[in-house]
């Protein structure tokens, strides 16, 4: 299975992911999901989240989470961008995408890696 | 031995450092080690509930027992996404 992991301080840039993007002739559905920084925070207005990491346990944290992924359903690919630092309100913090046979692996997948990533990886994020 | 301690998110605010080193005897667990920082850094027992614990890059329990060298992470719960 291909996994890429991106820890970055920069802005996510979907079309460049996406111009990396294969798709084999064998599979039949792409899951992607990109999360944004909201402008309210609990009902009050804020400018940007400041997202810090724990990066080498995070990185060890997101690969054990495409361990059980690829044990759980038969994945061709998982990409996953994670932004740290200030990112803006109105700016991508998070980027999936999850490539598989069929479409329900791919939602089921995606929507795993995303919940188990809220649980188990060592980000936070403070509203500026 | 001594036990080298890092501090994220709130948990670096609340001591005001982003880590310290305890000393504990051979054989502490986690929780000795944690107790140690609390008696330090009292600020951060009301977050003794919800914290975290890794040594290194895993997660453990209170119970788990240490060894000389290795580096413990004390968190509050994780926000990513």
């Amino acid at each position: 299975m291909r996994r890429e992991l991106t820890i970055t301080a920069g802005p996510i840039d979907e079309a460049v992911l996406l111009r990396a993007r294969v798709v084999p002739h064998t599979m039949g559905a792409v899951v992607h999901f990109l999360g944004f920084v909201r402008g309210d925070e609990q009902g009050r207005p804020i400018t940007a989240l400041e997202y810090e990491a724990f990066e080498r346990m995070a990185r060890h944290q997101f690969d054990l989470l495409f361990d059980q992924a690829e044990k759980s359903w038969p994945l061709d690919s998982i990409r996953l961008v994670h932004r740290v630092g200030r990112v803006k309100a109105g700016e991508a913090s998070l980027w999936v995408e999850v490539i598989a046979p069929h479409r329900a692996e791919a939602f089921a997948a995606a929507q795993f890696l995303i919940d188990e990533m809220k649980r188990v990886v060592p980000i936070w994020k403070k509203p500026i | 031995m001594s036990v080298r301690v890092s501090f994220y998110s709130i948990f670096r605010d609340l001591a005001g450092a982003g880590e310290t080193s305890v000393s504990v005897a051979a054989g502490a667990t986690v929780g000795d080690v944690v107790e140690a920082v609390l008696e330090r850094f009292p600020k951060m027992r009301p977050m003794r509930k919800s914290m975290l614990v890794a040594v290194g890059v895993d997660y453990q329990r209170f119970d788990h027992a240490l060894k000389e060298g290795d580096e413990i992470a004390l968190f509050p719960p994780v926000q990513g996404g």
